[in-house]
């Protein structure tokens, strides 16, 4: 099995008068594990539905492996779809499930039989063949559902948020499975999630999407770090947000007036004096200020403490809005209230324009 | 019943059980068992009975006339007479207020191979029926259910049910009209000049049985779609876009996919398409108006009331009971489904 590169382009989706996805271009390359992340409605599942056949675009056009797309079904593309609910055949037992693509394309009862022992086998899934999906558990039934896709010897896998339904524990366990199997298989994955965990744990890229528009594209690393705009910023892990409008603009750093006092960024959008604009820092380069010098300082209200295992989170509240700190436990800050200091440097603060956050 | 009566209290579940137990008892099991009873009892009824009666009252009157009229010696022998024609006349009338009768399953042996051939022929027709019904029913019941959208579904379930606000006389009464001899069919043939009223070389459409067998499957159409349409609308697309998507082609979707999970829904469908058909006596009647063979159904209804022979009859149509209790194991056998699946 060999992937092939998924590309879009100047695609649009329309569904009458409402525009599920605005134009778009996007390259997937071959034997790639890309993520498309984004909130539920924002265009990412009308993507995966192109790419899967079962819509053409209102405009431009799909490629896989160079071929155009467009007209052509969901039977005869080389793609295979995994559905959220898994859409498993209840009435066949799971070997029949998995060899239902190869009954389709008339593959002899003997030899689809053993090819699916076979598949079954390589998701771990000996001993189960005769029974029905319904006799699994879910962790189970999904490896039934990735086994039933890859039969079909698929260049293109593409999943629609297939781990939503399991609990935390089991999701955790099929990530890392998801990507061992890709890696085996060197299928190009195309894995549709709200959940940026998710995306961030299993992809080589990501394709962040908000209300139709996809806002970037990245690798995993880069999109963390160097987010584009404040949407990727507050929607891909967590950001703190401190408003308010440029006063100086030196070396390509910015200096924003805001009620926390003069904070300093990278100026990432060239932005220019008078702008109204949005410092974003991540939680833990955020520091409680322990005699270090930090480029920007201000005070704040302690207001809880909140135990993750390895973590601890430090909530604190300004005047305009929550600031959380985020370290390593240590077992530290037991006896933390009142007011405290916190800052951080401003090479880890990102200056953009103002713009809309997610609110999740 | 113990949670009945925790929810309901003893009051209204006493109403519940005594109301169901009546359903029961006079409307389900009480009729069957008269029935039953009444075609196990034949009885040889003597047809020149009521003539043979009156003959000998005649003989009697004559006799009792020349009695009084003679004298001496003759009038012994004439009371001879008179009291062996009574005698006669006593077995007679004791005979026509109760004839010899004998409990057994002569009713159903004995039915002559004609009436047997009828038997046969409207079960075979039935399934036909029930065939061709499904056969046009499975299409309109999938697509109202997962290819419509909701509104145009709407529509179509609206356009199923509302012929059905008529009365079924006369929905088969229209369709009579369509296919008579000057019928719909038949006049628009001739206006296209392919028969001719004046030559009566029009299409005799209502000599054939597949008349019958189209105003059958009108009148029960909505029997089989809705049944087949409510499993049909269970299913999950997903599961069809799920076989589209591994190459699965129309055929191969629907024997794997749609018709397995639609089998309780096709069980019921052939079931009561099948059981309307066979005891269907409106349909045949209006539709063949005698010109072609009766159906099964008109030969009970003769035996009821042209015979008067209630206890044949009542065998005849017990026997169809029974034709229709096989075909529902049989189709329970075939599709898998248990009583369960079925009242679903």
């Amino acid at each position: 099995m060999r992937g092939k590169d998924v590309r879009l382009e100047d695609v649009v989706m329309r569904f009458g008068s409402f525009t599920a996805v605005q134009q778009t271009n996007l390259t997937i390359n071959a034997g790639e594990f890309f993520s498309i992340l984004g909130p539920s409605g924002c265009g990412k599942t009308t993507i995966l539905r192109m790419v899967s056949g079962f819509i053409d675009p209102s405009e431009g056009r799909v490629l896989i492996g160079g071929e155009q797309m467009n007209g052509i079904g969901p039977a005869k593309r080389p793609t295979a779809l995994i559905f959220q609910n898994l859409a498993l055949f209840p009435l066949m037992s799971n070997w029949e499930n998995v060899a239902f693509g190869l009954e389709a394309r008339g593959v002899a009862k003997a030899k689809r039989r053993d090819r699916a022992y076979e598949l079954m086998a390589l998701v771990g899934l000996q001993g189960h063949e005769e029974k029905t999906p319904n006799e699994l558990s879910g962790g189970q039934k999904q490896r039934v559902a990735i086994a039933r896709a890859l039969a079909v010897e698929p260049a293109v896998l593409l999943l629609d948020e297939p781990l939503s339904a399991l609990d935390l524990k089991l999701r955790q366990y099929m990530r890392a499975e998801l990507k061992e199997i890709q890696r085996k298989t060197g299928v190009t994955f195309i894995f549709i999630t709200h959940d940026q965990g998710e995306a961030l744990t299993m992809s080589d890229r990501i394709a962040v999407m908000k209300a139709g528009v996809v806002e970037q594209v990245d690798t995993v690393d880069n999109l963390y770090a160097h987010p584009r705009t404040p949407f990727v910023a507050t929607f891909v892990g967590e950001n703190n947000v401190l408003e308010g409008k440029i006063s100086h603009i030196q070396d390509g750093f910015a200096i924003v007036e805001t009620q926390q006092g003069a904070i300093r960024g990278i100026n990432q959008d060239k932005a220019t004096i008078g702008d109204k604009a949005m410092v974003f820092v991540r939680p833990e380069r955020t520091k409680l200020l322990n005699g270090a010098a930090l480029d920007n300082t201000f005070e704040v209200d302690f207001e809880r403490r909140d135990l993750e295992g390895a973590f601890v989170n430090l909530f604190f509240k300004s005047d305009t809005g929550s600031i959380i700190v985020h370290e390593a436990n240590l077992g530290q800050h037991k006896e933390l209230e009142g007011r405290a200091k916190i800052g951080f440097n401003a090479s880890d603060a990102i200056v953009m324009r103002s713009g809309e956050l997610s609110d999740e | 019943m113990n949670s009945l009566i925790r929810s309901y209290g003893k009051g209204l579940t006493g109403i519940f059980v005594t109301l169901t137990a009546f359903w029961l008892l006079l409307l389900i099991i009480l009729p069957q068992a008269f029935m039953l009873d009444q075609s196990l009892w034949s009885i040889d009824k003597d047809d020149q009975l009521g003539m043979k009666i009156d003959r000998a009252y005649s003989d009697l009157g004559l006799l009792e006339y020349d009695a009084q009229q003679a004298t001496g010696d003759t009038n012994p022998a004439v009371q001879e007479k008179i009291d062996t024609l009574k005698e006669e006349i006593a077995t007679l009338e004791a005979q026509e207020t109760d004839p010899p009768r004998e409990y057994g399953l002569q009713n159903y042996t004995r039915m002559s191979s004609l009436h047997f051939s009828i038997f046969v022929k409207s079960i075979f027709y039935a399934l036909a029926v029930t065939v061709l019904a499904f056969a046009v029913c499975y299409p309109v019941a999938f697509t109202i259910a997962k290819l419509a959208t909701p509104q145009r579904a709407a529509l179509l379930m609206l356009g199923l049910i509302i012929p059905y606000a008529i009365n079924e006389l006369l929905r088969v009464y229209a369709w009579l009209m369509i296919l008579d001899y000057q019928g719909v069919i038949n006049s628009l043939l001739a206006w296209m000049g392919v028969v001719s009223f004046a030559d009566k070389t029009w299409i005799p459409f209502l000599e054939y049985p597949g008349s019958v067998f189209v105003a059958l499957i009108y009148a029960y159409v909505l029997f089989m779609i809705f049944p087949i349409y409510n499993t049909v609308e269970t299913l999950d697309k997903n599961q069809l876009e799920a076989a589209q998507d591994l190459g699965g082609s129309v055929f191969l979707t629907h024997w794997r996919v749609v018709l397995p999970h639609a089998k309780p829904g096709i069980a019921v469908g052939c079931i009561m398409t099948f059981m309307l058909s066979v005891g269907s006596y409106s349909v045949p009647q209006i539709m063949t108006r005698g010109k072609s063979g009766d159906w099964f159904s008109q030969l009970i209804y003769r035996q009821f009331f042209e015979t008067q022979n209630w206890n044949v009859g009542a065998a005849y149509a017990f026997s169809l009971v029974l034709v229709c209790l096989a075909f529902i194991l049989i189709m329970m056998k075939v599709f898998k489904v248990g009583i369960r699946d079925i009242s679903k």
